[in-house]
């Protein structure tokens, strides 16, 4: 589930932001942090997990503390699911 | 804070640390915490107002952990307790006017008993009643919400501070024809502010963890980071509050490795810098291009070395009584892009504001099919003129504030078109980048240096080669 919810999410965030839908994401990538997703990115990030998972992702927890990485963001949506 | 007052609370961080688990580390926070207000508190002229000021921090996070409980909770034992521990302090404070050789903790000798005991009763009896009929109600938390903003805006505006100095001296018997804005200086209340919002709000979402009236008032006005921040959030602070800590040798280390880091920048650097760095006076006698760069160098320099080394001290006082502030600063100036140097400046300030505005303001927007460009800049234009006038609502801050919009909407816009299509080479990219945005960063404080366009005008025509 984990694998797959990474892979439907790897494939939103090279192919829709950051416009390199060839590329794969390594499972730890600093997204934020590595500054491969910015601030107005992020909230269209959390609409498509919202829409996708049904899944709530506050506005005070699009930071790089709460998730930096595929790997995390998978993680916190599968504990809400 | 000064240097005799970080060395005070290190000693006591070390002395706690010494006598390990015999102290109950919560009380001696809060009873430090609630001292440490009255006693970072500048002096102001008007009479008294450098006690009623910190007793007004206090009062009002009380009231607001009244009504950020939720419904129908029960007073608990531990935050009577609390409570009355806040009360004591505050009044015993008070009582040091009466003992000559120990006078004051205040900058200036405290009011008379008899109307501190009337405030303390009345702000009791507010938490009392606040706490049982009006916890978690949504109009209460949004009115206290506004509440705030309003003492915001008239502590930040300067007319607005003038007219409520003159209000209080009228109170005090004082003359007040006398009054100035400089009269009402409010220690940490900006930081206070936006603390006490976010609890509101998480309250209002749902979001905020049960806190006991010790750890409110400890997270609120915690006197590492009650004058300049950083701003953290109440369940992370909580965690650390909760969790068993033992001052150890690594801990230790770690807190002076910050705390001579912190006075080394702040009090050595930050302090010699201030000798020429840019100010009002010297900008208006400057008459070379030349000097006109080295004064804002320095600036640029002196305002990052105060206030990352403020965060230090903070940061390191913070370690040796077991609470881990987050970080403020991640080595901005050194960033390839305006984006990279906002998330690396004052970072808690600017990750508050995405949480609590640009982001619900986006998420807004994106809901009505404007062009991606327009959502983009009305949320930058939003957020980064607020990030200005949280620093006083004046024009010049206003501008301060749109220059970095502009500035983060051109990178943005530029990197979303780069995308995909070609890259610099990343030497280039990292060494071009973090000059041409220090540069940008460092002209952009012109506007926040200096209070008036004038002035800001007759620097920017010298530092641009033009004529006066």
């Amino acid at each position: 589930m984990t694998q797959e919810i990474q892979s439907k999410l790897n494939g939103y965030i090279t192919a829709e932001i950051m416009k390199q839908p060839d590329r794969t994401l390594g499972a730890d990538e600093a997204l934020i942090s590595g500054g491969l997703i910015d601030s107005f990115s992020l909230v269209d990030l959390a609409l498509f997990v919202e829409e996708t998972y049904g899944v709530r992702l506050d506005d005070t927890e699009l930071n790089a503390q709460t998730f930096d990485s595929l790997a995390q963001l998978a993680a916190l949506i599968q504990s809400r699911m | 804070m000064t240097l005799n007052q970080i060395g005070l609370f290190a000693a006591l961080g070390l002395l706690g640390g010494a006598l390990g688990a015999r102290l109950p580390r919560r009380w001696l926070l809060l009873a430090l915490s609630v001292l440490a207000v009255f006693w970072l508190q500048p002096a102001t002229p008007i009479r008294n107002l450098d006690f009623w000021l910190p007793l007004a921090s206090l009062g009002l996070s009380a009231v607001i952990w009244g009504l950020t409980l939720p419904a129908g909770t029960p007073l608990t034992r531990r935050d009577a307790t609390a409570g009355l521990v806040t009360l004591g302090l505050a009044l015993g404070v008070a009582l040091l006017r009466y003992v000559p050789d120990a006078c004051c903790l205040t900058a200036s000798r405290p009011p008379e008993v008899l109307p501190v005991s009337l405030v303390l009763a009345v702000i009791a009896g507010v938490v009392w009643l606040t706490g049982r009929g009006f916890a978690g109600q949504p109009w209460a938390l949004t009115a206290r919400v506004g509440l705030l903003i309003g003492l915001f805006v008239v502590l930040k505006y300067e007319p607005l501070t003038t007219l409520a100095a003159a209000g209080l001296r009228s109170l005090g018997g004082q003359d007040a024809s006398l009054a100035t804005a400089y009269d009402i200086r409010w220690l940490g209340f900006s930081y206070l502010a936006f603390r006490l919002i976010h609890t509101l709000r998480d309250r209002l979402t749902g979001r905020l963890p049960h806190l006991h009236l010790d750890e409110f008032l400890t997270y609120a006005v915690f006197f590492p980071a009650i004058s300049a921040g950083p701003i953290d959030r109440a369940e992370r602070f909580q965690k650390d509050l909760q969790s068993e800590f033992r001052l150890g040798g690594g801990t230790l280390a770690e807190a002076g490795g910050r705390l001579a880091q912190g006075l080394l920048m702040k009090f050595v650097l930050a302090d010699s810098l201030a000798l020429f760095a840019l100010n009002p006076q010297n900008a208006a006698e400057v008459q070379s291009g030349g000097w006109a760069w080295v004064l804002l160098y320095a600036y640029a320099l002196r305002l990052f070395l105060d206030f990352a080394g403020y965060t230090h001290l903070a940061i390191g006082l913070g370690l040796l009584f077991g609470i881990r502030l987050p970080e403020n600063f991640n080595r901005p100036y050194l960033q390839p892009n305006l984006t990279a140097f906002w998330n690396g400046w004052h970072m808690t300030l600017t990750q508050w504001l995405r949480g609590y505005v640009f982001n619900p303001l986006t998420r807004a927007l994106r809901g009505r099919n404007w062009p991606v460009a327009v959502i983009i800049l009305c949320g930058q234009v939003v957020t980064m003129l607020l990030v200005g006038l949280w620093h006083g609502i004046t024009l010049n801050f206003a501008v301060w504030g749109l220059w970095h919009a502009l500035g983060l909407f051109v990178h943005n816009r530029w990197a979303d078109f780069a995308k995909g299509r070609f890259q610099l080479p990343q030497r280039l990219a990292a060494v071009g980048g973090a000059l041409l945005t220090f540069h940008f960063v460092a002209l952009g404080w012109v506007w926040f240096a200096l209070p008036t366009p004038e002035l800001a005008g007759r620097l920017f025509r010298l530092l641009l080669g033009g004529m006066q």
